[in-house]
């Protein structure tokens, strides 16, 4: 019948607009629902998700070592030129040689944190920080240098 | 004890002992403009300032913390910046409309205002029409935001400004079918009379069933009348930058902007009198010690109290509901609210003539 | 000359300037703001005549419905923006003769009207008079016309509807049915 579907719209209506209001009304009065950070003023107990993907960096341990083979895969995967690798021949200690880093240039600049470095990796030698405050006063110092200088890379890593 | 009805009958006796009765009203006159004026200003400031604060927190945000303890000068600021800011005219624009249109929009505000009862005895013109007489003017106020679209010479300005007419001119039926009820309970248009009804209890509670529709009706046509989300179809943002006002910069954007929260306080406070008995504190029928202690909060509080639950009621809504296309705006006028408040109007007819109402 | 007087010669030259101006005018968009202000000064006039009931009536029905309806029609309309081009001289000067005389010719009525001035007690006509008058069966009520534009207000409203109805498939071929 017209009138009884008529009167159930509007009743269903009001029903599901009252419940929308509810939601919100609920929100308005509990404020400790409230999500915003305060960041500069928070920066010191400040929380970032792990998986939060800020900057490539290359993790070394105590030893100043990393496991970087200087495969170049990570260049190779990288869709906009943000990575460089720069490989040069060690000789290990029997006299082999071996192909390893010089430099793994990183422009920040030009990353879109895209992970696709990082998955590309065979040796799990850059991984992504949960690191935002990329602001300087001058751009040169975007491009990085991820290897520290004097490391070279950790025993038995092929 | 405290009370706005001795302060205006002191200056007024005032001015008629110190000068000849044209002279003392000319300068009553010119009082009530710098008191409305700025009531408008302050207004413009607090309810920018309320609204942001309940949007955010609507949306389990913090709002505007930083200007002040609280963010208590956000607006402060913000008109500061408008002031500063350049006024530009469109190069095709009609000038005189373009530049008139702000102030058409702003005057219908001020004449809306005069019959508002702030309190007990404090009123600016007790019209002996008065609902009659806001509703009357505030048909107005599309045709400032028509000639503001018009005048802007810009698409998205003239679609706005067609939408908000074709909206406000749909939307006052209904409003003014929900006025309607309470006048019909009441049996007058004027609203020292109406608040005068509810001396034994607010009309919401009185007219029970068909008030409350009223009520519902009339919240639900005031807030398309004002152009305020979920019918913010004039100025939808994702469809037309900002409708009718999108060449305003400057001052004159900060007029419309004025206007638009003046408006809602006006229908707000014009709800609080129909249906919450204005400055009327909180009677109930003969319980004549509650009724006494009730009548030591000050009769503004009652209505600023009043007005701001509504205006909270509005913002709450604005926040929780998504937009409307256009075609079920209408549907939602001509086929619900439209149908819906005749018969209302007939229902409280007949409570009215049975006196089945408290 | 006193405030009440100074105050008509104000209003009564809003309404004139307001009105020449809204025939002179090129622009049609501004003839219909000109003739808004005109229509508020009309409102303004009954104010003036604390007829308040019937002032509310005038922006109600003329300001709000019919200028508004003015205005609409003129959005809808092609090339309403552009200036129109100055009316041809003898245009002109027979609408001005036209007016003048109209003019003349009521002032002329008005003038040999003898006005019995009233007692000076100040009118006053309640709404709901109004509403009993409106509605009353009795000598002097206006139920009839009341009801009698009722009927022509239904009937254009039924009017506007089938204009404005889509036609259904079935009434199309009717109606070609019929052409054949």
């Amino acid at each position: 019948m017209f009138l009884k579907e008529y009167i159930s719209d509007v009743v269903n209506g009001v029903s599901s607009l009252l419940k929308g209001m509810r939601k919100t009304g609920y929100y308005f009065t509990h404020p400790k629902e409230i999500i915003t950070e305060q960041y500069p003023d928070n920066r010191a107990t400040l929380l970032l998700s792990e998986r939060f993907k800020g900057e490539v960096v290359m993790p070394h341990d105590a030893n100043n070592e990393h496991t970087c083979t200087g495969c170049t895969a990570c260049e190779l995967a990288c869709p906009n030129g943000t990575i460089k690798v720069v490989t040069k021949f060690e000789f290990s200690a029997d006299g082999k040689k071996k192909k390893a880093i010089d430099t793994l240039v990183y422009r920040l600049e030009l990353c879109t944190m895209c992970n696709l470095c990082i998955v590309a990796c065979p040796s799990d030698a850059i991984i992504m920080v949960p690191n935002f405050e990329h602001s300087v006063f001058d751009r040169t110092k975007l491009t990085k240098v991820l290897n520290q200088p004097g490391s070279k890379i950790r025993e038995g890593i092929e | 004890m405290f009370s706005l009805e001795g302060i205006t009958t002191s200056v007024q006796d005032w001015l008629f002992m110190k000068f000849n009765p044209t002279m003392a009203l000319a300068m009553e006159c010119v009082i009530v403009i710098l008191l409305s004026i700025s009531l408008f200003a302050l207004l413009g400031l607090v309810l920018v300032l309320m609204e942001r604060k309940v949007a955010a927190q609507i949306q389990i945000r913090l709002g505007p913390n930083r200007v002040g303890p609280g963010g208590m000068f956000q607006t402060v600021a913000d008109t500061l910046k408008l002031i500063m800011k350049e006024g530009l005219v469109p190069d095709k624009a009609d000038k005189l409309l373009f530049n008139l249109a702000p102030f058409v929009v702003m005057m219908v505000g001020m004449l809306l205002l005069a019959p508002i009862a702030f309190a007990k005895n404090f009123q600016i013109w007790d019209i002996n029409i008065g609902v009659l007489y806001i509703s009357a003017v505030s048909s107005l106020s599309v045709i400032g935001i028509l000639m503001a679209g018009w005048a802007s010479n810009n698409k998205y300005s003239l679609l706005g400004a067609m939408r908000s007419g074709a909206q406000i001119v749909s939307y006052e039926l209904s409003a003014g079918f929900a006025v309607l009820t309470i006048v019909v309970l009441t049996g007058s248009l004027q609203l020292s009379e109406i608040v005068k009804a509810q001396e034994n209890g607010w009309w919401i509670f009185k007219g029970h069933i068909p008030a409350l529709i009223a009520f519902v009706l009339y919240i639900i046509a005031v807030t398309a009348e004002t152009n305020r989300a979920p019918f913010d179809l004039a100025e939808a943002e994702s469809e037309l930058t900002a409708g009718f006002h999108t060449e305003y910069s400057g001052m004159r954007f900060a007029l419309f902007f004025l206007a638009e929260y003046i408006n809602i306080f006006i229908v707000c406070a014009i709800g609080a009198t129909l249906f919450f008995g204005g400055w009327m504190p909180l009677h109930i029928g003969n319980w004549e010690a509650f009724n006494h202690i009730m009548d030591y909060i000050p009769s503004s509080v009652w209505f600023m109290g009043k007005t701001f639950f509504l205006i909270f009621l509005i913002m709450w809504f604005r926040w929780t509901f998504p937009r409307l296309r256009v075609d079920q705006l209408l549907n939602l006028e001509w086929k619900y609210l439209l149908p819906i408040s005749l018969f209302n109007l007939l229902l409280v007819a007949v409570i009215a003539i049975l006196g089945w109402h408290f | 000359m006193n405030t009440s007087a100074i105050l008509f010669y104000a209003i009564a030259t809003l309404i004139l300037g307001a009105a020449l101006l809204a025939v002179t005018s090129l622009k049609i968009f501004r003839s219909a703001i000109w003739l808004l202000f005109s229509l508020v000064g009309i409102a303004a006039l009954y104010f003036w005549m604390q007829v308040e009931f019937i002032a509310a009536i005038q922006i109600v029905v003329y300001v709000g419905g019919i200028v508004v309806l003015i205005i609409f029609s003129i959005f809808l309309t092609q090339q309403s923006g552009n200036k129109m081009a100055k009316p041809a001289a003898p245009k002109i000067i027979f609408s001005a003769l036209a007016a003048i005389l109209g003019t003349a010719f009521t002032f002329n009525l008005i003038n040999h009207y003898g006005f019995n001035t009233l007692s000076a007690q100040p009118f006053n006509s309640s709404v709901s008079e109004i509403g009993i008058q409106m509605l009353s069966t009795t000598s002097y009520g206006f139920i009839l016309p009341f009801e009698v534009v009722s009927m022509l207000l239904l009937a254009a409203m039924v009017g506007c509807i089938v204009i404005a109805m889509k036609p259904t498939a079935a009434s199309i071929i009717h109606l070609n049915k019929k052409e054949d």
